[in-house]
């Protein structure tokens, strides 16, 4: 009896966090009903609850079947009258009545709109409702998973950042319907907006056989320059950097929508390695979005260690700082690293204590990466799973 | 020093001795040559240090008024006044309404040193050497050459005399004997002093009446300071506390010379009855032990022991066991009369007095009372040299030894370290050094073993620190209830008011996704918290003060900073 007590409740600790595309209409709905719940415990005289999924990484798990992470199904409640969580739940509400107001009346607001809008110095003390933006940023990723949905279902969105590149035609929908093609506005091609859902940006037409995501804001521009995506028909995207929620999903619905492969092209080193994992696997940040944002599919092609060799840039890599070494023992024991592949790759880089970049290519020739390198590799296949 | 003391007793009647009382308390009376050695030993007496000197002899005035008054059950008015003549040099005046002395007495217990009353004697007294008196008399005449100037009268009839101290031979000089026309009852001496300074601190005469006050609350003292300025310390109790017993010395204490002594005095005819009539807890038992041990004939007339039989049991005395002393005559302030004290002169916000039962160290019966004070006026207020800044309060310990206060010495001292053992923590105390407290301990003791001639601090008995440490633990734990609670007050009074800062908020937030009036949730709401908190109104506003204060001196910090 016991036992099957503990198999039950353990089913229920283990179910995975579905977050559905919700429409506006049904997202006013649930804000509603939590501020009807939250009356209705006042009423009671009890403290009104904000219930959300609980995000901590103890909570967050990699699934193996899919290729990504996944959230588990555990609500935190959020009391007014816990002293601890006063402030947030002060905080929350007026989130939820801005995000209410949003879409009700069609906007969008960017995130630090939102802080702006909603910070005011609160009656007869020194306390703002928010004092940085990190507090309504942090606020309004709790309300997206009390709502289980994606914050840019809200109407509300980041910065711009990330770029587009390559022979793929696309309609704004929110913006006079104007349709573009985005090999065909200039070498900056398209500066990918954080808001990329469909009601949005519509993908008319992709004419390319693969995406190509690069790390390097140099690298996409000396990409370009080289007319690699015409040469090689692929799509190209630059991340600079830590890829954003908008460039994250406008590669996944290009994977999905347009069945397009993506590969990956970043640094030999931690940092680039941990882009290529978060394309793939999704962040544990965001384990409940993987479903909108992680592409199990993508490969990794470059720079490996192979490269140092095979093209001889022992003079070019670099040395691995004390922090390199330790990130890499830690993505060492990552239970999505564990592929022979990239186990090896690893433990190569700690052997030789070395990194390598992208520009590194530029020793050999400056179009060497467009002309050779990657078109070489990827007619090979020559990636990492 | 003892040993070689000449020993006399004073059986002539005065002739002006009005009262019998007065006569049984000067019969006792005992000289010693010893001026020279004062003169030599000043620290030794606690005359050392320009602050320290002055308090001392406040104390040595203010003493012999005390006991003077009780001894004859008069309540004490004590006047004290200091007066600055040039550079650490002062003019003290000290008066009480005592009995007063017939002159011949006056003059030997204010110009003859180690000539007091209290000597000798296995009592509970505030000096426990006649030192006293006549050691301000010594010390102006050293310092001043001039003599000291006596009123005294016993009620009808009065004198004023001068006095000074023949040094070689130790006998009081009275000059300039006046008969005074107005009656007076009372003792009024006037010393001229120099090397000596006068602080208003922790260390001086003013402290000092303070705390005398606090530990004698049948006292009105009254005190007069250089600058004019008079501070009464009124009188809380009308009620003269009752002469400690004498009690017999234990056979574990007394010494050789002692035990003579006491021979020659007693009634007893032999030796034997002598031992079991002058001593405590000696019994038949004890002879017999005492029989086998010493070769002395128990049956020989008492007043013919010899040293070196003296000797023989006090050796064999060292060897035996025996009962602890008996406890009885030992008096305490008493808890009803500290509460009132504190009341009076403190004004704490809540106090708590903890009386232990009478224990014993070494032979001799002492008795530990101790109090805390929390809040209001307790602690030691920290002036700071910018008035703007306030104050800040500290932890102020009173350490008193058969009511006297203990000003100096604090670091050598068994209650300061009893205080120290304590995890005040333990008692909702949080920061002990910087909280209002003020902590009150009085140990009493027939023998208060103290760590030198100064009599400022008590050596660190085990069993002494130990009752203290109890005493202090008990009124603790009675405060440490208290703060508990005020604190618990002061946390809800705070989360009320982060809650209502929030509610307005929370109620316009939910008032525009919904139909439902911000007034009407936010009155909700406010509902819901006073109901989650469930306030005691009645606390409420005190609690409030408290939180306003503590704000107050935050605000100061951050400005300060």
């Amino acid at each position: 009896m016991e036992e099957k007590k503990d198999k039950k409740q353990k089913k229920i600790e283990n179910r995975v966090v579905k977050i559905r595309e919700k429409n506006i209409k049904e997202l006013v709905k649930s804000i509603e009903e939590i501020s009807k719940n939250m009356i209705s415990q006042i009423r009671q005289g009890k403290s009104p609850v904000f219930k959300t999924l609980l995000r901590g990484k103890g909570n967050v798990f990699y699934d193996e079947k899919i290729g990504y992470f996944q959230l588990r199904e555990r609500y935190n409640f959020r009391r007014f009258l816990n002293i601890a969580h006063a402030r947030k739940f002060m905080q929350t509400t007026l989130v939820m009545e801005k995000a209410y107001e949003y879409l009700n009346e069609g906007k969008t607001a960017a995130l630090r709109e939102i802080y702006y809008d909603l910070k005011h110095t609160l009656p007869k003390s020194k306390e703002n409702t928010f004092e940085e933006q990190r507090e309504s940023d942090n606020v309004l990723t709790d309300l997206e998973h009390g709502l289980l949905t994606i914050r840019e279902k809200l109407n509300v969105h980041a910065d711009a950042k990330g770029s587009l590149y390559g022979d793929i035609t696309m309609q704004d929908v929110k913006h006079n319907n104007d349709i573009f093609n985005a090999a065909k506005i200039g070498r900056g091609g398209w500066s990918i907006m954080s808001h990329v859902e469909p009601e949005e940006i519509k993908i008319k037409k992709i004419n390319a056989d693969y995406l190509l995501v690069v790390e390097t804001g140099a690298m996409y521009e000396r990409l370009v320059e080289e007319n690699f995506p015409k040469k090689n028909r692929a799509i190209l995207v630059g991340t600079g950097g830590q890829p954003s929620r908008g460039t994250r999903r406008l590669i996944h619905r290009i994977h999905y929508e347009h069945k397009l492969p993506v590969y990956v092209f970043t640094d030999g080193d931690p940092y680039g390695w941990y882009i290529y994992s978060v394309i793939k696997f999704g962040s544990m940040e965001l384990a409940a979005h993987s479903y909108y944002l992680g592409v199990p599919d993508a490969k990794f092609v470059g720079m490996t260690m192979r490269d140092v060799e095979k093209y001889k840039l022992q003079n070019v890599t670099e040395k691995l700082k004390d922090t390199d070494i330790k990130r890499i023992k830690e993505l060492m024991q990552y239970p999505w690293m564990q592929s022979k592949e990239w186990q090896a790759e690893l433990k190569t880089a700690l052997d030789k204590k070395i990194r390598i970049e992208q520009q590194a290519l530029a020793n050999k020739s400056l179009s060497f990466v467009a002309e050779e390198y990657l078109p070489k590799k990827i007619k090979a296949r020559e990636f990492l799973p | 020093m003892a040993n070689k003391l000449e020993e006399k007793t004073n059986k002539e009647e005065s002739s002006q001795a009005k009262e019998k009382d007065i006569e049984e308390i000067f019969k006792e009376f005992k000289e010693h040559s010893v001026a020279e050695f004062f003169k030599k030993n000043r620290q030794m007496l606690g005359l050392f240090g320009k602050v320290r000197t002055l308090t001392t002899l406040v104390h040595e005035y203010v003493t012999n008024g005390l006991d003077a008054c009780e001894d004859v059950n008069i309540l004490p008015e004590i006047y004290v006044k200091l007066e600055e003549l040039g550079k650490e040099h002062y003019r003290l005046t000290a008066r009480d309404n005592g009995p007063g002395m017939p002159l011949d007495i006056a003059g030997k217990a204010l110009g003859k040193l180690l000539a007091g009353t209290k000597f000798h004697r296995y009592v509970q007294t505030r000096g426990q050497q006649g030192i006293g008196a006549s050691g301000v008399t010594m010390y102006s005449q050293l310092t001043t050459g001039k003599p000291v100037r006596v009123i005294t009268g016993t009620g009808k009839k009065a004198y004023s005399f001068d006095l000074m101290i023949d040094i070689n031979k130790n006998e009081p000089k009275i000059t300039n004997e006046k008969e005074l026309k107005r009656e007076f009852r009372g003792t009024q001496i006037t010393a001229e002093i120099k090397d000596v300074a006068y602080r208003k601190g922790e260390h001086g005469p003013l402290e000092y009446l303070r705390r005398t006050a606090i530990s004698n609350p049948h006292a009105k003292i009254t005190f007069k300071d250089p600058t004019g300025e008079i501070t009464v310390f009124p009188r809380t109790s009308t009620q003269i506390p009752k002469k400690p017993e004498e009690v017999k010395p234990h056979p574990s204490t007394i010494g050789v010379d002692d035990l003579l002594n006491l021979a020659r005095k007693t009634k007893a005819r032999t030796i034997a009855t002598f031992l079991k009539t002058e001593l405590d807890r000696f019994g038949g038992n004890s002879l017999r032990v005492l029989e086998e041990k010493t070769k002395v004939k128990f049956n020989k007339q008492a007043k013919l022991l010899t040293w070196e039989e003296a000797e023989q049991i006090i050796r064999a005395f060292k060897e035996m066991r025996f009962l602890a002393p008996k406890t009885e005559g030992l008096r305490p302030i008493g808890e009803e009369r500290i509460l009132k004290s504190l009341k009076k002169i403190v004004n704490p916000e809540f106090l708590r007095v903890t009386t232990r039962a009478p224990a014993t160290y070494s032979g001799y019966a002492f008795q530990v009372e101790a109090a805390i004070a929390y809040g209001g006026n307790a602690g030691r207020r920290l002036i700071n040299s910018n008035q703007e800044q306030g104050h800040e309060s500290r932890v102020e310990i009173m350490r008193f030894a058969n009511k006297v206060p203990l000003l100096f010495d604090e670091g050598t001292c068994a209650i300061a370290k009893a205080v120290k053992t304590i995890d005040w923590k333990r008692y909702s105390i949080r920061d002990f050094e910087n909280s209002p407290l003020t902590i009150l301990v009085n140990v009493i003791s027939v023998h208060i073993p103290y760590t030198s001639a100064g009599k400022q601090s008590i050596a660190e008995e085990e069993e002494i620190v130990e009752e203290v440490r109890k005493a202090l633990m008990q009124s603790g734990r009675k405060i440490s209830k208290y703060i508990a609670k005020k604190r618990r007050e002061i946390e809800k009074i705070k989360k009320r008011e982060i809650f209502e800062k929030y509610i307005p908020e929370v109620a316009f937030s939910l008032s525009r996704i919904i139909n439902e009036k911000k007034e009407n949730i936010e009155k909700m709401l406010e509902k819901v918290v006073l109901e989650k908190l469930s306030l005691d109104l009645s606390n409420e506003e005190e609690a409030k003060e408290i939180l306003e204060e503590e704000r107050d001196e935050e605000n100061e910090g951050e400005n300060l900073g």
